[in-house]
């Protein structure tokens, strides 16, 4: 039939030959010896009867080692040497005992998971099982227990962590970080954990957690945090965050100033706020702010140049720029740096300080995408409590696992726990050792140390002193503690700002916003028919403005002060009726009028 | 049985209902959860018809053509009875195209003829002969056809431009030479319950099949809407769209109370012909300037309001938010009938005191 076969670079035609198995063998031959890159990738498509040579960039490309007639070209002696650090993993490439497949030519090749199943039509060799997995996932333990999604979701966690992320944060100026006071390297580490040595920079602590109820307090993912455990430091960290500004320069010579602004400069804010500046006007270290604070007092030249710039010119017209701590935070001034651009302009820099402890709505994970937020920090008297008197630090609602498919998350507990009660660190890496032997090893472990060999515990009831009929699953689990807290994140708002264009509530919570009733609020007010309701809250509550509106010429008018008479400037007529409408809507008419364009209201009355 | 009108009466709906906001709330929440093109189930019916989320769209936009028409055909009775008659209505509906009954298509430029090679076991299977069809086709092209020794249709075009002859030859392909044009491929089936034949097509010509012999005239059912208006009118349309929009929120098992349905089927088709739900519809024959301005398309509408210089009598729900008003539905929508200056007017009745 069809002897030719079509050679494709990049997507396009370069040729055809009649050979595919040959040209391949060849093509992959020349890689190996380095006669051509090894970032050259050739697939063999049998059913589109075509030769795919890829060299363009944003492949993903894996390394295996390479494998030839039914033997691996990774020797011992290789391996020996390695350990000697006679050679490393680039000269492994260049000598063509490693190469990197792309996702095509991953097509062509037979990939033996470890060196006891390589055969003779295997092609290639992982390197270990755990290369399924990424950088990131590889670092949770049990991670073959767990749902693939939940999996991933630990990976974000982990992100989203406090912990030691620089030795030296005291010399950073970050805009936002968090450091955990005291972080603790986990009790079940994998291997790959272990040789990226995470654990000098941990983000988390180990955490006595038993899989309880807590009179409803921890219902669909809430947590029970014991108050001791957090008097005592779980989840305790600090809070940096750094303001910044510098001495901008304008057009025409003027630029700002660091200083103590003058009660005469526009936008002054009272003398109060300024009270906590030094005498350059720049906040001290160690002085405990509050929001509407004056952090760094600078002044710039005034926005509009007015025309009797001359006439008063003897003092300086200045408007006030300071930067002022947001609303909702507060701290200690941690340090102040200052500095100079290359374009020498000054730069001010402030850090701000401050202790989070954990309280309600604080958000922590496991290392199986078990994520909770506090719903209750208990006081440690009323909650359960084991023979040996141990207080749980964390209650766990235990409806959290089996829907999710997290068991990962019980055996770290288990092995957690075996690992506290022996002193033994425990392995967790995945696909290393089956499920089964792994958790008859942890019972055994707590078998010999006197505790129940699958992990559970009688709990004594906190308030009654009863023990509770089921004994319940309580171990050791390493959590982290998450970035997301309430005091960043909460804004109440009655009454405040508006837009000026629109008269409408301002959003967003810098901005001391509201919430926005929107249109599917609204569709659900009137599928309800409260037709009061949703005036108020399309009305009253947002941009309500009274108009005078022409009963003649159906106009817009106005109130002459001086006069002391309504009046629409259209026909003359004095005689109004005030309407209420929305401020929007008189934009609307503005707008419409700007176009040329008149409206007349026809009032009813 | 005068319990039963209580409760029935119960469940009137209540004057100033906003019925409309309601049924569009209960089409569109469910909206939100449906999958995107789900996978069918096997079986035949199914597996051709759009369903989910873009029959949705599709019904409530009245698009002119569905994507997947499907005209179910009822017979009667002998032909409903008996497979052999059944089989010769089927063969009468089911469109044959060119194409299927042509093995090769041979050009010749140079002579303005084009030579068909027939698959004659598909003409076989179509009740067709070669001379049949050459006769077809010169009909059709007006042009000299020949059937030739071997059986192959040869027709002697009267251009000789090559992109004449090609643009022929290929028209000719998709020409219908068997069975109702647009009915589309046709199927018998049985039905399982009272054992009569049917003809499930995948096309929506309901004019050209009601016209043939042994078809139920009174139960042929389409799934486009506009070929049930075309054939029976808009009560017909009406009930052809609840009944699409029931059976394809059933199939993703999703319930809707019908009524929510038959409102907006009803609104789609109050005014004798059928209008979609959006900008070219529904919301585009709105009264209010304002409300149509909101919705879409805002300046056109201010302007032509402007140049026909409209009047807003401002009774409908947006343009009296966006006024700040009260709107008038559910408690808005009813008023006090006296004045409250003119109830201190009116003296009290002695009616009451003794």
């Amino acid at each position: 039939m069809e002897s030719k076969t079509y050679v494709y670079l990049n997507g396009k035609v370069i040729g055809h030959i009649d050979n595919p198995q040959k040209f391949v063998a060849e093509v992959r031959a020349a890689r190996r010896k380095g006669q051509i890159s090894g970032e050259i990738n050739i697939a063999h498509i049998e059913k589109l009867n075509s030769v795919n040579i890829n060299t363009d960039r944003g492949r993903l490309r894996k390394p295996y080692i390479i494998v030839e007639g039914g033997k691996s070209k990774f020797t011992p002696e290789l391996a020996e040497r390695i350990k000697k650090k006679e050679i490393n993993f680039s000269y492994l490439v260049r000598s063509g005992i490693i190469e990197y497949l792309d996702a095509e030519e991953e097509e062509n090749a037979l990939v033996a998971i470890d060196e006891a199943s390589v055969t003779e039509k295997s092609t290639h060799l992982d390197f270990d099982l755990t290369s399924i997995l990424g950088l990131s996932a590889n670092l949770a333990p049990y991670a073959e227990h767990n749902a693939i999604s939940r999996q991933a979701m630990s990976v974000n966690y982990m992100k989203q962590s406090e912990g030691l992320y620089a030795t030296n944060f005291n010399q950073r100026f970050d805009s936002r970080t968090y450091v955990l006071f005291y972080p603790q390297a986990p009790l079940i580490t994998t291997a790959p954990y272990e040789a990226l040595d995470v654990k000098r920079h941990a983000s988390g602590q180990n955490l006595v957690v038993a899989l309880s109820t807590y009179y409803g307090y921890n219902m669909s993912d809430a947590l029970v945090i014991n108050k001791a455990a957090v008097d005592r430091g779980v989840g305790r960290s600090m809070f940096y965050k750094s303001y910044t500004d510098e001495e901008r320069r304008y057009p025409g010579g003027q630029r700002d100033r660091f200083r103590m602004p003058p009660p005469t400069s526009e936008g002054y804010m009272g003398e109060h706020a300024y009270s906590k500046l030094s005498e350059d006007g720049i906040i001290e270290p160690e002085m405990a702010v509050d929001e509407g604070d004056v952090l760094i007092g600078k002044v710039a030249p005034p926005r509009f140049l007015e025309e009797n710039i001359g006439a008063s010119g003897l003092e300086e017209r200045t408007r006030d720029d300071s930067v002022v701590l947001k609303p909702g935070e507060n701290g200690v001034v941690d340090s102040i740096l200052f500095t100079e651009t290359p374009g020498a302009t000054r730069t001010v820099k402030v850090r701000i300080r401050s202790i989070r402890i954990p309280e309600k709505g604080d958000k922590f994970a496991s290392r199986h995408g078990q994520k909770g937020v506090v719903a209750l920090i208990a006081n440690p008297e009323d909650m359960p409590f084991t023979a040996s008197g141990i207080v749980p630090d964390i209650l766990l609602n235990p409806l959290s696992i089996p829907s999710r498919l997290t068991f990962g998350h019980l055996l770290e507990e288990i092995a957690g726990k075996a690992s506290a009660v022996s002193g033994n660190k425990f392995d967790g890496t995945a696909f290393t050792e089956s499920g089964r032997d792994r958790l008859s090893q942890y019972g055994e472990v707590l078998k010999s140390h006197g505790f129940d060999d699958n992990g559970n515990e009688v709990l004594y009831d906190g308030i009654t002193g009863r023990p509770f009929k089921a004994s319940i699953f309580t171990g050791i689990t390493y959590y982290y503690r998450l970035y997301h807290m309430v005091s960043n994140k909460m804004q109440v708002r009655s009454r405040g700002k508006v837009q000026i264009l629109t008269h409408q509530p301002t959003e967003g919570k810098a901005r001391q916003g509201a919430l926005r009733f929107g249109e599917m609020e609204r569709d659900a007010l009137i599928g309800y028919g409260a037709s009061l309701l949703l005036k108020e809250r399309m009305l009253d509550q947002s941009d309500k403005t009274t108009v005078l509106i022409c009963r003649q010429c159906g106009g817009m008018g106005y109130y002459d002060h001086i006069k002391r008479t309504q009046i629409c400037p259209l026909c003359g007529n004095s005689s109004l009726a005030e309407v209420e409408i929305s401020y929007a809507f008189k934009v609307l008419l503005d707008e419409i009028r700007s176009m040329h364009i008149m409206p007349r209201v026809k009032l009813k009355e | 049985m005068a319990n039963t009108v209580n409760t029935s009466s119960k469940y009137i709906v209540d004057y100033g209902e906003p019925v409309g906001m309601i049924a569009a709330q209960s089409l569109g929440e469910p909206g939100t959860q449906m999958i995107l093109r789900a996978f069918h189930f096997a079986g035949i019916e199914s597996t051709i018809a759009t369903s989910g989320l873009p029959r949705i769209v599709e019904l409530v936009d009245a698009r002119k053509k569905p994507e997947t028409p499907i005209t179910y055909v009822y017979l009667e009775g002998e032909y409903a009875k008996n497979i052999n008659k059944a089989e010769v209505v089927l063969k009468k509906i089911s469109e044959v195209k060119m194409s299927s009954v042509v093995r090769r298509v041979l050009e010749n430029f140079s002579k303005g003829i084009i030579k068909l090679v027939l698959d004659t076991q598909a003409l076989k299977a179509n009740d067709l002969t070669p001379g049949q069809l050459s006769q077809k086709v010169a009909k059709k092209l007006d042009a000299a056809t020949k059937v030739d020794s071997d059986g192959n249709i040869l027709i002697k075009l009267k251009t000789k431009k090559l992109t004449e002859v090609r643009s022929i030859s290929v028209k000719l392909m998709k020409d219908v030479v068997h069975g109702v044009e647009g009915a589309g491929k046709a199927m018998l089936q049985k039905d399982t319950k009272s054992g009569e034949f049917y003809i499930i097509a995948a096309g929506s010509n309901t004019e050209g099949i009601i016209g043939i012999e042994g078809v139920d005239k009174s139960r042929i059912y389409t799934n486009d809407v506009f070929a049930m208006y075309r054939q029976f009118g808009i009560e017909a349309a009406r009930n052809t769209l609840v009944r699409e929009l029931v059976t394809t929120l059933k199939e993703q098992k999703i319930r809707v109370d019908p009524r929510h349905l038959m409102i907006i089927a009803d609104a789609m088709t109050y005014s004798g012909f059928i209008k979609g739900v959006g900008r070219h519809g529904l919301s585009g024959q709105k009264q209010s300037v304002f409300a149509k301005a909101a919705y879409e398309e805002t300046v056109k509408h201010l302007v032509n309001a402007a140049a026909f210089s409209e009047i807003d009598n401002m009774r409908g729900v947006t343009e009296n938010i966006l006024v700040g008003k009260q709107i008038p539905i559910g408690t808005g929508s009813v008023h006090l009938a006296i004045k409250k200056e003119d109830m201190q007017k009116v003296k009290p009745e002695s009616k009451h005191k003794k």
